[in-house]
């Protein structure tokens, strides 16, 4: 009796949070990404979290249930009526059961997203549509177009600032190290190039160059939504916090029309 | 000055407090060294004090500061067969020395790592105050802001989740537990107790040689270009992992060879599994992380440029997590095993497939140490993600037997809902949502969107207090009667305990809403948009700080003026309920014959001690 109520009661919180989980949340996405990656990521998350309210619930439910159904009435040591020590049906369940459900994850999500991933990274899969050089340094974000020669890209009010076209395949090339530091440019710390929107982080570290590949799939701006922002994930130091700059994603001929002002600004300050 | 009188056999010696002696002895150490080294450094006019001066005073300062608490007299005069002129104490005074019985060690370390509990607690309270608004309003500079995290990381990890369960309840219970007079390396325990005062002391004021900024991880290079104090962050961690290795070196061999007749390991109690198996994992893995820690001191002292873009940025990395990991498992382990410790006793209920759970005990223990690169999927070659999720998400399986037992105890049980069983199925629950929020970390590409956010903060502290702290409280409710003879006040143990409950999930469920939104780690401003949620963790944190010191003061209360407890009061079966209680100085005036397993109720159960009747006759 007591499995037929909880077996019941579990099936329908679960389907109640299920169906919560699918009309709600999984169409507002848990948090705002744009790129390609981001949407790996996403499909992940909320697969991971389809399968995983049945087994969270399943146990959540069962201290509820426990702590009504189970209590004792007095605080006297009362010995339990049904005492066992084993149930093979119930452990050989459980442990096939995470066994099985273990396997499945590593399989899918983990296994499939990251074939996906790994081959966006592949030099074949290379069409050079932009490659931006990010230069991380205590504390600023720099982005250099080594396509259109500009250095250093800044917006009307000096800051750093990164513009990419949607749809179009992007090579980050990152480096930590310090261009502007007087007598030890290869000074740097770990860093890590983080746009939240685009559902991917890769930690910037001195002395390797590292590549990360993102296609954003629509217009965006860090006036739109304030995820659209490079921030630096991993603590470097005082400047940490402000270790951010602002993106903007725009149209192809948007991008190139930036690209003509900032060559414009460089000739103009002869950098 | 205030002089303590000490009762000897024959006469009575005045002496200096111990601990007032530990500080001038270590004052005085650290003297001499520092001065000895500025001497002897060929350049002349550098400062008094330097980096290494400092180092090598500390040291120093350390040793004196051991001696002077009363390894003078208990282990270095015995050693050169010299009869010290006082032995320890015998009344209150003893818990403030160095110390040989495992009781007296185990409550020194439970007061200490519950001082720096509430140390670094409070500590995190400035955090959520700074993080109560979107702009820096309460620290003048960040780096400030990120001492207090790392001091904050560095005591709570090291001298509260590795020690209140291992060095605490560790020494004080698993000699009675397996019916031992006690525990083999008794004097081990005794010093490493206090190489915690001396580590905590250290990291909190690492602070006055400037401020550091890695964390608690102290991530190079950053950590060799940040300000002297995180000198002190390494030899206080130094000195607090010395402390739980030769804890776990006495535990462990005493586990190994002091059980009573009959205590067979298919007998043993559940937590002295936890603790055997936690004990193993600190000799393992501690020894590493000192010697990580001592490069890292010598690659700033030297310097030797092992960790920077001339050497190996991610070699320290790697040897950081290879321990950080296991780390975890130090943490949790001895929780697991307090699940299967308690509910039983609670429910009157035998313990649902116990050799399951101690093989989920075991297997944690081993996998723990294939699993550390999942902290690091940001900095790995692609072919290394494959295996390093496998492992991770592998783990969850012997973990989930740890769940497995609990539930099938309680199944059709009576399970008394005292503070301590309260307890036990909030800590179950929390650790359930760390535990299910760490099959999405395992993902790599789920990681690699929310690793470095306060997703992961807030994980980690499901797993760390909702775990390891829900289950240090609930254990010291449950052993109260034991440890003080007397009983805490059931009302308000449940009242607080359910108060923790509640600002506890407001405050850390909340957080990983902020860490999904886009709210990095180690920043004491964020934008603007995640001001709404971070103010209700910081109001939920400060309700859970205080409910943490409620509790406390309950406990000590409790421990005072609380009640005279009955001799079993949750009538369990294990052997420390078998003495007095509190237990006299060697424990049983006969050692039980042990003839079955502890987790058996039941009309039917057979008994468990054979000479029940030559133990202490019960007191009313």
């Amino acid at each position: 009796m007591d499995l037929v109520v909880f077996g019941i009661v579990w099936i329908i919180i679960t389907a109640v949070a299920e169906w919560l989980m699918h009309h709600y949340v999984g169409h507002n996405s848990m948090y705002f990404l744009l790129s390609n990656q981001g949407n790996i990521t996403l499909h992940a998350f909320n697969f991971l979290t389809t399968m995983l309210i049945p087994v969270f619930l399943f146990v959540i439910w069962f201290l509820v249930f426990s702590a009504i159904r189970f209590h004792a009435n007095s605080p006297e040591a009362k010995q339990s009526r049904h005492q066992f020590t084993k149930n093979g049906l119930f452990t050989g369940v459980w442990i096939t059961a995470s066994i099985a459900v273990n396997l499945l994850f590593w399989l899918h999500p983990t296994a499939a997203d990251l074939e996906q991933m790994f081959a966006s990274q592949l030099p074949s899969a290379q069409r050079n549509d932009l490659v931006v050089d990010v230069t991380a340094r205590q504390w600023e974000w720099i982005f250099s177009y080594p396509q259109y020669h500009l250095t250093q890209t800044v917006n009307a009010a000096g800051q750093d600032e990164l513009v990419i076209p949607a749809h179009k395949k992007v090579q980050f090339v990152l480096r930590s190290y310090d261009p502007f530091h007087t007598y030890d440019v290869e000074a740097g710390v770990i860093h890590s190039f983080w746009v939240p929107a685009f559902g991917i982080k890769e930690d910037v570290i001195p002395g390797e160059t590292r590549y990360e590949y993102i296609v954003a799939n629509r217009t965006a701006s860090y006036q739109t939504n304030p995820e659209v922002r490079v921030q630096c994930a991993e603590v470097c130091g005082p400047g940490h916090p402000w270790m951010e700059a602002p993106i903007r994603i725009v149209t192809a001929s948007q991008f190139h029309a930036w690209v003509a002002k900032q060559q414009k600004m460089e000739a103009a300050s002869g950098a | 000055m205030a002089q303590n009188v000490v009762a000897t056999n024959t006469h009575k010696v005045r002496v200096m407090p111990p601990m007032l002696r530990g500080f001038l002895w270590a004052g005085i150490a650290f003297l001499l060294l520092n001065s000895i080294t500025a001497a002897i450094r060929p350049d002349v006019g550098h400062p008094f004090f330097t980096e290494v001066s400092i180092t090598i005073g500390w040291v120093g300062a350390v040793i004196g500061w051991l001696l002077g608490v009363g390894a003078y007299e208990g282990m270095v005069l015995p050693l050169f067969g010299v009869t010290p002129r006082v032995g320890e104490a015998t009344d209150w005074r003893r818990y403030f020395a160095f110390a040989t019985d495992h009781k007296v060690v185990g409550i020194q370390y439970l007061t200490s790592s519950g001082c720096a509990f509430i140390l670094a607690g409070g500590i995190a309270m400035t955090m959520r105050i700074e993080l109560a608004s979107s702009t820096m309003y309460f620290f003048h500079y960040s780096d400030q802001y990120l001492s207090a995290v790392g001091v904050h990381g560095a005591i709570m990890m090291f001298s509260v989740a590795t020690v209140a369960l291992v060095g605490g309840l560790g020494n004080y219970m698993v000699p009675l537990m397996i019916g031992a007079k006690t525990s083999v390396f008794s004097k081990l325990s005794g010093l490493g107790q206090w190489l915690i005062p001396a580590g905590v002391l250290t990291l909190a004021f690492s602070p006055i040689l400037g401020y550091w900024t890695t964390g608690w991880r102290g991530y190079e290079p950053l950590g060799s270009q940040d300000a002297s104090g995180i000198i002190f962050y390494y030899l206080g961690v130094a000195a607090l992992t010395m402390s739980s290795v030769i804890v776990s070196l006495n535990l462990v061999v005493t586990i190994v060879f002091n059980r009573a007749p009959g205590v067979t390991w298919a007998r043993l109690p559940m937590f002295v599994w936890g603790i055997l198996t936690v004990s193993i994992l600190n000799l393992i893995w501690l020894p590493e992380i000192q010697m990580t820690f001592i490069l890292q001191l010598l690659d700033r002292l030297v310097p030797l440029n092992l960790f920077n873009a001339a050497g190996s940025v991610l070699t320290q990395l790697e040897l950081f997590w290879l321990f950080g990991h296991p780390e975890v498992y130090i943490v949790v382990v001895p929780a697991f095993a307090l699940w299967n410790e308690i509910i039983p006793v609670m429910a009157q209920k035998s313990l649902f497939a116990r050799s399951w759970a101690v093989i989920g005990l075991i297997f944690v223990m081993m996998l723990s140490g294939l699993v550390w690169a999942h902290h690091m999927f940001t900095n790995m070659r692609n072919s290394e993600m494959f295996p390093f999720s496998f492992f991770t998400e592998m783990i969850s399986i012997p973990t989930g037997f740890a769940f497995m037992a609990a539930i099938g105890t309680l199944w059709k049980s009576r399970y008394r809902l005292t503070t301590p069983g309260l307890l036990i199925l909030m800590s179950i629950f929390n650790f359930l949502h760390g535990g299910v929020t760490g099959v999405f970390l395992a993902d790599p590409p789920v990681n690699l969107q929310v690793h470095d956010t306060m997703f992961v903060v807030a994980h980690f502290h499901y797993t760390i207090i909702g775990g390891m702290v829900f289950s240090w409280i609930a254990a010291m409710y449950y052993w109260l009667p034991k440890m003080s003879g007397r009983m805490y006040n059931e009302f308000w143990g449940k009242f607080l305990s359910i108060w923790i409950f509640i600002a506890f999930n407001t405050a850390f469920s909340t957080m990983f809403l902020v860490g999904l939104e886009g709210m990095n780690r180690w920043v004491p401003t964020y934008p603007p948009y995640l001001h709404p949620l971070n103010l209700i963790i910081s109001i939920a944190a400060w309700t859970l700080g205080v409910g943490f010191v409620l509790h406390a003061v309950h406990i000590v209360w409790a421990w005072k003026k609380g009640p005279r407890a009955p001799e079993n009061p949750w009538n369990g079966h294990t052997l420390e309920w078998l003495t007095s209680s509190p237990p006299p100085q060697h424990n049983f005036d006969v050692t039980p014959e042990v003839i079955d397993g502890f987790y058996n109720y039941g009309d039917d159960a057979d008994p468990i001690v054979a000479n029940l009747s030559e133990l202490k006759p019960k007191q009313t």
